[in-house]
């Protein structure tokens, strides 16, 4: 194979698996590295296979490129599914990544499920709301049956506009969380 | 692999933990590579290579230079060089250098205060040579 097809061989994978980027920053990615692969070569007189291999492989090559890519655009997304979508892929890199996860559908799953027992309280108000048995609370959310006496409901409709801000609250408290992260671990991410 | 598993885990440690760190300071020294001026990625690595103990894989300069240009630090620049193929350059931008400014402060402040604290350990290795 001449130099000049094991070059193409490589872009194209690399051009392949860079995906979801536009077309613009694949083209402009694969022009660099060609750039780079040819300088190199002629800086140290070194076969072009040996100079992609210390590249390393076109995947993996792509693999990081994606993982700044996607972490980017999430640390400026309020979309759950795609932060969430971030948060896991960061989780596949190390511990911080998998506490972040984990707080990330924590915090989602509180939020979210928050706010949907508020639109459930004017359906089922009987079964939906906060009891407190002798001065201390004995539960919340929606249960069935509800607790009994002596405990009592207490919050009555009140629960609907309190549980909607407190869950979007939650929600925004999650979303800042997440994003402030991808941000940190963008500086982390980079490998030697 | 199994000859890998089998090196002691506290022989490793060291290594592994310079690699974290040296990940960590990887950002700051490709901004800091520009503090001088436009440089392509080859010369940033070469430059990397010559002042600093950062031995980079080829690849992996690229994805950070990327990575740092999206967030505004660096903008760039395809500049037709006399090799017969253009060379994309990188600078600082205006937030690049202030960011840079920043982080080397943090740096240095940080750096200092372990320096003192590794003192007398690194006075009782004198002595034991």
């Amino acid at each position: 194979m001449t130099r000049e097809m094991q070059l193409d061989n490589y872009l194209n994978t690399l051009r392949i698996h860079l995906g979801p980027l536009t077309l613009a920053e694949r083209e402009e990615i694969v022009r660099e590295i060609g750039a780079h692969v040819r300088d190199s070569a002629e800086e140290t007189g070194a076969p072009v296979e040996t100079v992609l291999a210390r590249l390393g492989s076109a995947e993996e090559l792509a693999r990081q490129y994606r993982d700044g890519w996607l972490i980017s655009q999430a640390s400026r997304s309020f979309s759950p599914l795609v932060l969430l979508r971030a948060t896991l892929r960061l989780a596949t890199k190390g511990v911080f990544g998998m506490v972040v996860f984990f707080a990330a559908v924590f915090g989602y799953a509180m939020g979210g499920g928050l706010a949907l027992t508020a639109l459930v309280k004017p359906i089922l108000p009987g079964n939906t709301g906060v009891w407190v048995e002798n001065g201390q609370l004995a539960s919340s959310g929606v249960l069935f049956p509800p607790p009994g006496p002596p405990a009592h409901e207490v919050l009555e409709m009140w629960y609907v506009p309190l549980a909607l801000v407190v869950g979007s609250l939650t929600l925004l408290a999650t979303t800042a969380v997440i994003r402030a992260a991808l941000r940190t671990s963008q500086r982390w991410q980079a490998r030697l | 692999m199994a000859k890998l598993r089998a090196l002691p885990a506290e022989g490793e440690q060291p290594d592994r933990w310079e690699a974290q760190l040296r990940k960590g300071a990887l950002e700051m020294a490709a901004l800091a590579s520009l503090w001088q001026g436009r440089l392509y990625g080859l010369e940033i690595i070469r430059f990397l290579e010559s002042n600093s103990r950062l031995v980079l894989g080829e690849g992996t300069i690229y994805p950070i230079l990327n990575r740092l240009k999206a967030e505004g630090l660096l903008s760039s620049e395809w500049v037709e060089a006399e090799a017969g193929h253009p060379r994309k350059y990188y600078q600082l931008t205006v937030a690049g250098r202030e960011r840079l400014h920043l982080m080397a402060e943090a740096w240095t402040s940080f750096a200092g205060g372990l320096s003192r604290l590794l003192e007398p350990v690194m006075n009782k290795q004198e002595e034991l040579k």
